[in-house]
């Protein structure tokens, strides 16, 4: 709920984001791309792929985060000012998918970096990222509810 | 040129550097070679037969063989086979002398092989890393068998890569590794002098997901054709077609005449749509968003036809060694001859629009120069080999699914700039308009159902086989040698853009700083195949087993 009430309250204006690939396939990068283009235009709801972290508002991650990208993408979620939301688009970046514990693979982004939340999909659909980011933005009702692990519940997402 | 003219040519030549040769397939020729003759030969075949370098194979054999061996692949294309260079070297101190300095392209190879197995190659012009991260410790060689996959040393940030030292009186501009108009990560370092480019030096590999141990220990034959196809989410289905090529070569599996033409439907939508995408990024790389804007529209139509078709935008989970999962049925023709032809006018008007674009050509023509030579040299493949005038494509020269059976064109171009490449490109696309809607007329004829082949008995071990798939951006190339436990013993990949990168510090020298996005992007670069390394190796009788226990310790802390 703190979330969504931050959000709402942060959010109200047109939402930059910064997309970064951190050894993802390319699938999930180009579902991103497809998602600006005319079928499904997020540029509508003000939503715009920003070419730099600190023109950013929210971070899109794709892949699953590479010994050698793993520098990088910490410095990367550094420059993007606060406050600031992380998704991660695709099962590489959710859970490391395939590869999760290679040796030069960390195996999901939220090892690294908090995650707020999470579209899974081996590549995710368009409509899956549109739904996602709208979610997260409260302009879309969740579809799914949160449910109690072995571990505990799981949480609405992590703010720093 | 026939293999008993190379084989004697050969023979003549190295003497006693010649050690043998067999045929273990019937496109391919096998020949051993002593470490010290091994530059020579390369000279012989390199400089004065026709035939093309592929790639080097580096495979840790001391369970079996009790040696590490470098196999060096090459290809003569207009006689339709293979031939391969076995290298042993040393099982404690491997050192085989380096090819680099008689083929530029075998530089990232030798590279590869020392990263990952610790083969040292003499003379080598440029030792640095290539694959591994910064801060992975030296002597540390995860392709070897004892190397367990799940293994992270700690880290050694003293082996961070050493970049070129920049030459007098230039300014380093640093391109990555994260920039704007790339997709993926990757980083090159400009040294430039006002606007021109003097030299670029080039770290790569973020996408490198090691995914060989994975395989050691839990993959079997089954399953890796869905791994193959996550090497890349472009041209996924292409490494997919290449890996069950492999076995069904190694193990002599026939594939129904339908599923042939079922992969080949579906490899030319994939071209149709890698192309419309490339057009589209090339045309945002020089700030023009409106052909970005309109091929995806284009493309758009084909991804859903794709998912009507396997179920899948993307990653289409469509085949398995002996055939394809799923038929495509005659009613669903006549809808995909309709988006092929929707598909093929929309097509000809970008093409109209694009060929007499005086800003386009402005921008295009004379940029990123590569010639017949220097692809030869490189061993450039693809769109930028076609761009040169190199008469070269694996669905004429190798030819493989059902393209024997349908007519198309190699197009070609001779202007070896970025123009001829995007030519080259919107050419061909129109070539696999046709290709697809000559299948969809075999599909009506053929029966419907048999798709696949039952196989029944295990995978031989110890068999070989290279096969070698025309891909969107180029000839992807796959190299097998099978192992026992239903696994490959050693696996290789090699695909397009693996040749066609290193060239760039040829193409851009001289360049404009704000022309090397575009050169780069011309070559269609895709850096997650490049930096793939799938290479499944066995790990001898070392199977592990993962309890119920694990399995749910793994799902709650991935929750």
């Amino acid at each position: 709920m703190f979330l969504k009430k931050l959000c709402a309250k942060a959010f109200t204006k047109s939402l930059w984001i910064y997309h970064i690939n951190t050894g993802s396939c390319n699938g999930c990068d180009i579902e991103i791309v497809d998602v600006i283009t005319p079928y499904y235009d997020a540029e509508r709801f003000g939503i715009k792929l920003a070419g730099s972290p600190r023109h950013a508002d929210i971070m899109l991650v794709s892949g699953p985060v590479t010994r050698q990208a793993l520098p990088s993408l910490k410095r990367a979620y550094d420059a993007i000012p606060d406050p600031k939301l992380v998704i991660v688009v695709g099962s590489c970046g959710c859970g490391g998918n395939l590869w999760f514990d290679t040796y030069n693979v960390t195996g999901g982004v939220d090892k690294v970096i908090p995650v707020n939340f999470y579209i899974p999909g081996c590549p995710p659909r368009p409509e899956a990222i549109l739904y996602g980011v709208a979610v997260a933005l409260g302009l879309a009702p969740k579809k799914v509810q949160a449910e109690a692990t072995a571990e505990g519940p799981i949480r609405e997402g992590m703010w720093k | 040129m026939t293999k008993q003219d190379i084989l004697s040519l050969l023979k003549a030549k190295l003497g006693a550097g010649f050690m043998g040769s067999t045929e273990p397939i019937h496109d391919q020729l096998w020949v051993e070679v002593k470490p010290e003759a091994v530059v020579q030969a390369v000279e012989i075949l390199h400089r004065q037969t026709p035939a093309r370098y592929l790639v080097s194979v580096g495979s840790d054999e001391r369970d079996i063989k009790k040696r590490f061996a470098v196999y060096h692949l090459f290809t003569f294309d207009k006689d339709h086979f293979f031939i391969t260079l076995d290298v042993t070297a040393d099982p404690h101190t491997p050192r085989i002398p380096s090819i680099t300095n008689v083929i530029a392209g075998a530089n990232w190879s030798e590279r590869e092989i020392r990263d990952l197995l610790g083969i040292q190659f003499e003379n080598h012009p440029d030792p640095r890393r290539l694959i591994l991260a910064d801060d992975w410790p030296a002597e540390v060689y995860p392709l070897r068998k004892e190397f367990d996959y799940s293994q992270k040393p700690e880290s050694h940030p003293e082996q961070a890569y050493k970049f070129k030292d920049n030459p007098p009186g230039t300014t380093v501009v640093a391109m990555g590794p994260y920039f704007p108009v790339f997709e993926e990560a990757t980083y090159f370092r400009l040294y430039v002098e006002g606007e021109k480019v003097v030299d670029v030096d080039y770290r790569g590999f973020y996408a490198h997901r090691g995914i060989e141990k994975l395989g050691d220990q839990t993959l079997t034959y089954n399953q890796i054709p869905f791994m193959a196809e996550r090497i890349c989410g472009i041209c996924g289905f292409v490494h997919n077609v290449s890996f069950c090529k492999l076995v069904e070569h190694a193990a002599d599996i026939k594939v129904p005449r339908r599923a042939d033409f079922i992969r080949t439907i579906m490899l030319e939508l994939e071209r149709i749509h890698s192309h419309a995408l490339w057009l589209g990024v090339a045309g945002h790389i020089i700030g023009f968003d409106t052909v970005l804007m309109q091929t995806w529209r284009m493309r758009e139509p084909i991804m859903w036809l794709c998912e009507k078709i396997t179920g899948n935008r993307k990653t289409y989970g469509m085949n398995l060694i002996g055939g394809v999962r799923r038929d495509i049925p005659r009613t669903l023709v006549p809808e995909i001859r309709t988006k092929m032809n929707n598909m093929e006018k929309e097509w000809l008007a970008v093409l109209d629009a694009v060929k007499d674009d005086t800003t386009l050509r402005m921008r295009l023509e004379k940029v990123g120069i590569l010639n017949k030579e220097g692809c030869h040299e490189w061993a450039a493949v693809g769109p930028v080999a076609r761009a040169a005038d190199l008469d070269m494509d694996a669905r004429k020269d190798h030819p493989y699914c059902a393209y024997d059976a349908v007519d198309f064109k190699v197009i070609t171009a001779d202007s070896n700039d970025v123009w001829g490449r995007t030519v080259v490109r919107i050419l061909e696309t129109l070539e696999s308009f046709k290709i697809v809607n000559q299948s969809l007329d075999a599909l009506m004829e053929l029966p419907e159902g048999d798709i696949i082949t039952e196989i029944r008995q295990d995978i031989p071990a110890g068999r070989i086989a290279i096969s070698a798939v025309e891909a969107p951006r180029g000839e992807d190339v796959h190299f097998l040698l099978t192992g026992g436990n239903n696994r490959p013993e050693r696996w290789r990949v090699r695909c397009p853009t693996y040749p066609n990168l290193p060239t760039i510090p040829d193409m851009v020298r001289g360049e404009q700083v704000a022309d090397v996005p575009i050169i780069v992007g011309s070559i269609d670069p895709c850096f997650s195949c490049t930096e793939r390394m799938e290479v499944v190796d066995v790990d001898s009788g070392k199977i592990r087993i993962y309890g119920q226990e694990e399995l749910s310790s793994w799902t709650a802390k991935h929750s």
